[in-house]
């Protein structure tokens, strides 16, 4: 890393902070809007409360407090990376995202690397053969894909691998019970992941493909492509060597705003496939209005996309040397 | 269709006769129990919280005193292996068993009884204050001796020895700070398993399963059968079915399956179903009314809303089959306090017209009387289709209704808080006693802001109010059951509610699995006579 790349990153770094307080700031307040609070929730839950009861359990989350003071109070834990404790599941927030971190990261970074793949390939075969039935193939297919609601399409996939062929289990992050070590385990949390990712790369595989073709045209009628031609060079060398790291640019930019909706946005995927990631926990704190877990959750997210995003502009740097960071 | 008739009851009897033999079969050993159910528990212990997966999963690693038989839950001893009640039915004394052990090896003890219910469940407990607030004092003479003395009768107090509703928790497994501190609902023990129960938490990977594992030093000798029961939490409706169908589950209980599900999956071979061993839970369905304006303040506007809907079809098309149509706010099922010669509510949309002409409501234009605003409980789209349904129906009637969605955070502020509603769908349990159940609904002094689940109707009868005093002190019997039928009648006539719907809770189980369905809390015991071939 040169020494200009180190400043810019460290610069970045520091920008992080205001940043994410800014968001757990605007997050606070924006969910007091919501209409009654966790005590609420909880004491509807359990059937039969008394005003008493309810205001006990307010008490005991600390709700009772002026709000300035819950903000004050909330801001400075966070200072500490103090994310509290959830209302309703009366866990430290951070040992709840803690459990369901691994599992969100290993669901987004396959759904990635399909969509990454699988939509490059599609894209560039799409541009070379531009007019051809191929291409209007891969064109349509990719819009239908996109089309198709997610939760919909894992339903189909179940009923098709789990039910019809039996090949695959139909949800679950790993067989329980079955205490699996090492390689075992990591092969069947494999055959877990493959319905689920796939469900959730095919939405990206079809941005990206459509992304893809669209940015190789743009390149292709370059002029540089035109002297990589008369030089001789074959039509593949062409399109993997030449155009293909020119054209990488906007799906680059794109793999960091799609990690932001993975980790919350794959809520009916995991509720789908009852996989047990950060995106369920998300929506069910919403609707208990869990509001330390729901916090803590963004909180969390938002430094994941603030660094991925930063990753995205170094690798910019990588891609195009002509891009230099200031 | 006397032949029709016949052949149904024949092949009913042949049913029997086969579920007779399936459990006649010998219990085996070993094994597990797969269910599942969504949302996952937030906690293990009902003094967390009493919210049905927590009910489902703890009651199976906590008891209580009691255990129970039939329908109207008839207590027989469990952690109390006998007791006598005064005859002024002021003093309880229960003896309890010897060698009962805590999951941790430590003795169960008086002691541990006289902390669970004053310290825990009095303070903690959802219904703690109705059990035992008039509990004057707890004696613990020697370890094995529990007398509880009362200011006034509770009747209903045999029946709070629910491991739902009074688990006994070790002394020992609270730190006196956490005690102190008022800080319970977050000590540790409400996440992991300090229980007396025939399993003992063993995996708990949260968002994917809990496994149960078998208690070895259970009290009960060869007892539980089960190896282990599994909570399998699967967030989709549709998933949780494909999972019963491939057999990866072996258990939906109560809610668990969407209504359509339930309905496709009935039909399988392989699989049981049965809406028994909810009674002592009683879920019941109404629409809430605000009485404070009118149109609503008017019986006779209660009565034509009540006379527009068809129960027997909202059953059979909204909620695919499950359920019943109800009759008054007690359920059919509770044999100890439901007035069986109350008959069905009448459907008649004619008779409705005329009772709001005659109120004083003419059509106007576009044959509309006047307009309403509904809400509905946000449980899941069924609730949502029936709230199409009632406006469908009300419109017939000149009633123009405009339907409001919120989620359950703001649809509790809206009717409980702020009272700011016409009418909305409402599902609660009767419990094992009306005095629990009903009583908090129907009572004046219930009207109060914030209060979930009570009187956001503004509905105040002194007569009523008097009877159910009544009957909150009356021992069981004749005289209090001839209250409660009174108390019927009464809000039969008074509608402060529109009583729709005894809603099934449709268990649906694996025909490998035997002996689920014991009592009138099934679902709520523990399991120790499960067995699976």
């Amino acid at each position: 890393m040169t020494k200009t790349t180190a400043l810019f990153v460290g610069r970045r770094l520091l920008q992080v902070i205001p940043v994410v307080l800014a968001i757990a700031a605007l997050n606070f307040l924006l969910l007091q809007m919501a209409p009654g609070d966790a005590a609420d929730i909880l004491s509807g839950q359990m059937g039969h409360a008394s005003v008493e009861f309810t205001e006990q359990l307010r008490r005991e989350f600390g709700l009772d407090k002026p709000l300035y003071q819950q903000f004050f109070i909330y801001m400075g834990k966070l200072l500490v990376f103090d994310l509290g404790v959830s209302h309703l599941q009366q866990t430290p927030v951070i040992d709840l995202i803690v459990d369901r971190l691994p599992a969100t990261l290993i669901l987004m970074v396959s759904s990635i690397a399909i969509a990454v793949v699988v939509g490059i390939a599609l894209g560039v075969a799409a541009a070379r053969r531009q007019g051809t039935v191929a291409d209007g193939l891969i064109s349509i297919s990719a819009l239908i894909v996109y089309a198709t609601p997610a939760f919909w399409l894992g339903l189909m996939l179940i009923v098709l691998f789990s039910i019809v062929f039996d090949v695959l289990p139909s949800g679950g992050m790993m067989q329980i019970g079955a205490g699996l070590t090492g390689i075992d385990h990591a092969l069947d949390v494999a055959r877990h992941l493959i319905l689920p990712a796939t469900t959730l790369g095919l939405f990206y595989v079809a941005i990206y493909a459509r992304l893809m073709r669209a940015s190789m045209l743009e390149v292709y009628s370059l002029e540089f492509i035109m002297t990589a031609r008369a030089k001789g060079l074959s039509e593949s060398t062409i399109a993997w060597t030449h155009a293909l790291r020119n054209a990488l640019l906007p799906v680059v930019t794109l793999i960091g705003v799609q990690i932001g909706h993975l980790l919350g946005g794959s809520i009916l995927v995991e509720t789908v496939f009852g996989w047990p990631g950060l995106g369920r926990l998300v929506f069910d704190a919403l609707l208990q209005r869990d509001l330390n877990l729901l916090l803590g959750i963004l909180f969390v997210s938002s430094i994941v996309v603030v660094i991925a995003n930063l990753i995205v502009d170094l690798l910019y740097g990588l891609l195009d040397p002509r891009i230099v960071h200031k | 269709m006397k032949t029709a008739r016949f052949l149904s009851l024949a092949a009913a009897a042949l049913l029997a006769g086969a579920a007779a033999t399936a459990d006649a079969q010998q219990p085996k050993k070993g094994g597990t129990l797969t269910y599942t159910y969504h949302p996952e528990p937030t906690a293990l212990s009902t003094i967390a919280t009493t919210a049905v997966p927590v009910a489902l999963a703890s009651t199976k690693i906590y008891e209580s005193l009691l255990e129970y038989e039939g329908a109207g839950l008839t207590p027989k001893p469990g952690l109390a292996e006998s007791w006598t009640i005064s005859p002024d039915h002021l003093t309880y004394t229960f003896k309890l068993r010897p060698n009962v052990k805590w999951h941790d090896g430590k003795p169960f003890t008086a002691e541990d009884v006289k902390f669970s219910i004053l310290t825990i469940a009095l303070n903690y407990h959802s219904r703690g204050k109705t059990y035992f607030s008039k509990v004057s004092s707890i004696e613990t003479p020697d370890p094995s001796t529990v007398v509880i003395k009362l200011k006034a009768p509770v009747p209903y107090l045999m029946r709070a020895f629910q491991p739902s509703e009074t688990p006994m928790l070790p002394k020992h497994g609270f730190t006196e700070k956490e005690v102190a501190d008022k800080q319970v609902r977050k000590a540790k023990i409400m996440q992991t398993s300090i229980g007396t129960g025939p399993f003992k938490l063993k995996e708990w990977k949260k968002g994917s399963h809990i496994i149960l594992e078998r208690n070895a030093d259970y009290w009960k000798a060869g007892k539980p059968y089960l190896d282990q029961v599994v909570l399998r939490v699967l967030p989709d409706g549709a998933a949780r079915a494909i999972a019963v169908e491939k057999g990866e589950v072996d258990l939906a209980p109560m809610t668990a399956l969407p209504p359509v599900e339930i309905q496709r999956l009935k039909k399988m071979k392989g699989l049981v179903s049965s809406e028994d061993g909810s009674e002592g839970l009683g879920p019941i369905m109404w629409l809430e009314v605000n009485l404070r304006d009118k149109p609503l303040s008017d019986v006779r506007v209660r009565q034509a809303i009540s006379m527009a809907i068809d129960r027997e079809k909202l059953v059979d098309v909204i909620w695919y089959g499950n359920g019943k149509p109800a009759r008054g706010p007690i359920v059919s099922g509770n044999p100890n306090h439901f007035d069986s010669t109350l008959p069905k509510f009448e459907y008649s949309p004619q008779k409705a017209n005329k009772l709001l002409d005659e109120a004083g409501y003419p059509k106007g234009a576009g044959g509309v009387r006047f307009k309403l605003t509904q809400n509905f409980l946000p449980y899941g789209e069924e609730w949502v289709r029936q709230g199409e349904y009632i406006r469908q129906e009300l419109g017939k009637i000149g009633i123009q209704v405009e339907t409001q969605s919120l989620d359950m955070g703001g649809w509790l502020k809206r009717i409980y808080t702020d009272w700011d509603y016409h009418f909305t769908s409402n599902f609660t349990h009767n419990y094992s006693d009306p005095t629990i159940g009903v009583q908090r609904a129907f009572v004046s002094t219930n009207i109060r802001k914030g209060a979930s689940f009570s009187n956001s109707m503004n509905y105040a009868n002194p007569k009523l109010d008097a009877l159910l005093n009544k009957a909150a002190a009356l021992p069981d019997g004749a005289e209090r059951k001839k209250t409660w039928d009174e108390v019927q009648q009464i809000l039969r006539a008074d509608l402060p509610v529109i009583f729709l719907i005894e809603i099934g809770y449709t268990h649906i189980w694996n025909k490998r699995v035997h002996g689920l369905i014991t009592n009138g809390i099934s679902m709520y015991s523990n399991w120790d006579s499960v067995w699976v071939e």
